[in-house]
């Protein structure tokens, strides 16, 4: 058996990759016109002057603002339905077909529905990233109830543990690891949703700022909006989900 | 419930899983305060007796009385905690299952804990806790449930020799000082010897018998040779 990764090496893997992919970046920029590849120097001098402006601040709060209000309304409503649909099956079986729907259909499509029922703005934005989100957090909801030990769920049985106290001491902590790696995945489609929802139906925002550049052809800048998106899905890695995760699955720590 | 009353009645009940049948026309009573303790060979229904009082299964025939609704506890072959609270609040989920505020259930689990002799334990999760120790956890969560009937189904396997013997002295003492009446299963004759009123053997094929004075005498006398050939031989 290979020996696991030490935190060290983790570290010094992340950085060799981070440099692998810098390098690619600044070739490929120095092969083709920089109208179309911005070099990493050119994106960077962009970003510092958009920092400097504070219009990279601004922008990022209203995109961050809009992103946390989704994920929080989609892992609301994805992880009570998602209970509702475990533990009943009957639940389960009338939500299966709008499920399927909801899942198939393109985010595209979504943002062109949102924008039309509630014009350009926060609402549609948040519609959006909220209807992509809930399904992802949904279905692992429900896989997480099902495999959820039932041998707990019988001894709550026998001890007559109110449905309240279920809740919280039997399900909720039960689906925890599902859950998290759901809301995993659920932020960085949130990230990719967010941002195609400001490039479509909202005047403010990351995603905005990027359409905006790329109409004006201002290429460092499009990259320079690029990796602020990036940055968006690592601020909410470190200010977000590892706090919640550490809180979640702290029992595990042992 | 006074003495003589019988708590629990097997009338001729029937159960099977698919093509198995495991009790058939299986009847039997116990009454308030008594313990009483099921062996026979895997498979014989012991743990179906169990589940059938628990209200987890239901007969396929026959009925299973119980007089008023008792309140029922169940100590699992497997602990049975949840792994994300902690000992003591494993424990306490019962007392507030009753109804009792956080506060008080908490303190009952740590009296319990006491009792148990777990105390400085109440803060540690079950992964941190052996498995003679998560067996008493699971323990005190069923004596904390006040119960006036409590199951046992082989509580005891799976520890050593020597935390068997204290366990059951525990259990005793604890059984003795509730005054709970109690269905104990075990494939092992020497823990119903030391523990229960009376013994009921199940048989393959579902019926029951029940062991008399004469029986129990000549099963202690026998298992005491057993134990000092054992002894002997060590």
């Amino acid at each position: 058996m290979k020996s696991p990764v030490s935190r060290k090496g983790k570290l010094l893997h992340g950085l060799i990759g981070s440099v692998v992919l810098l390098l690619g970046w600044q070739l490929v920029s120095m092969a083709v016109s920089s109208a179309i590849v911005a070099s990493p120097g050119a994106t960077m001098a962009e970003l510092g002057r958009l920092v400097a402006e504070g219009e990279l601040w601004k922008q990022l709060l209203v995109t961050l603002r809009r992103l946390l209000v989704s994920l929080v309304l989609g892992a609301a409503l994805g992880l009570s339905l998602g209970l509702l649909a475990g533990i009943l099956p009957r639940v389960r079986a009338v939500l299966e077909p709008v499920r399927w729907v909801w899942m198939t259909l393109p985010a595209v499509v979504i943002a062109v529905l949102a924008m039309l029922w509630f014009g350009l703005g926060d609402r549609a934005v948040i519609f959006l990233v909220t209807a992509i989100v809930t399904p992802v957090i949904y279905v692992n909801t429900v896989e997480g109830v099902r495999v959820l030990d039932a041998r707990l769920v019988e001894m709550g049985r026998v001890y007559g543990v109110p449905r309240g106290l279920m809740l919280t001491h039997v399900y909720l902590p039960g689906i925890g690891s599902p859950v998290i790696a759901a809301l995993t995945l659920a932020a960085g489609t949130g990230v990719r949703g967010v941002v195609l929802g400001e490039v479509l139906g909202a005047q403010d925002g990351v995603g905005h700022s990027f359409a905006r550049a790329m109409s004006y052809l201002d290429t460092p800048q499009v990259f320079a909006w690029v990796l602020v998106a990036l940055a968006l899905m690592a601020l909410l890695e470190f200010a977000v989900l590892r706090p919640v995760r550490a809180w979640v699955l702290r029992w595990k720590r042992h | 419930m006074g003495e003589g009353v019988p708590v629990i009645e097997f009338q001729a009940v029937d159960k099977s899983f698919g093509e198995l049948s495991v009790l058939r026309q299986l009847s039997f009573s116990v009454e308030a305060g008594q313990v009483v303790s099921f062996v026979g060979p895997s498979g014989s229904g012991k743990t179906t007796v169990l589940r059938l009082i628990a209200g987890l299964a239901t007969p396929d025939g026959g009925r299973v009385l119980m007089e008023g609704r008792p309140r029922v506890a169940f100590v699992f072959q497997e602990p049975r905690l949840l792994p994300w609270v902690t000992a003591r609040e494993n424990i306490a989920l019962v007392v507030r299952a009753r109804g009792e505020s956080k506060k008080a259930a908490n303190r009952e689990a740590e009296e319990w804990m006491e009792r148990l002799d777990l105390q400085g334990f109440g803060h540690y999760y079950p992964a941190g806790l052996s498995g003679g120790m998560m067996q008493r956890v699971s323990l005190g969560r069923a004596f904390a449930h006040h119960p006036d009937i409590l199951l046992m189904d082989e509580p005891l396997s799976g520890l050593d020799r020597e935390l068997k013997s204290a366990l059951l002295a525990q259990i005793k003492r604890l059984i003795r000082e509730e005054g709970v009446t109690v269905a104990y299963v075990t494939h092992e004759l020497p823990e119903a010897l030391g523990l229960a009123d009376r013994i009921l053997v199940l048989e393959r094929g579902g019926r029951a018998r029940e062991l008399d004075l004469v029986d129990r005498g000549a099963l202690l006398l026998n298992w005491v040779a057993s134990v000092m050939q054992q002894a002997v031989v060590d």
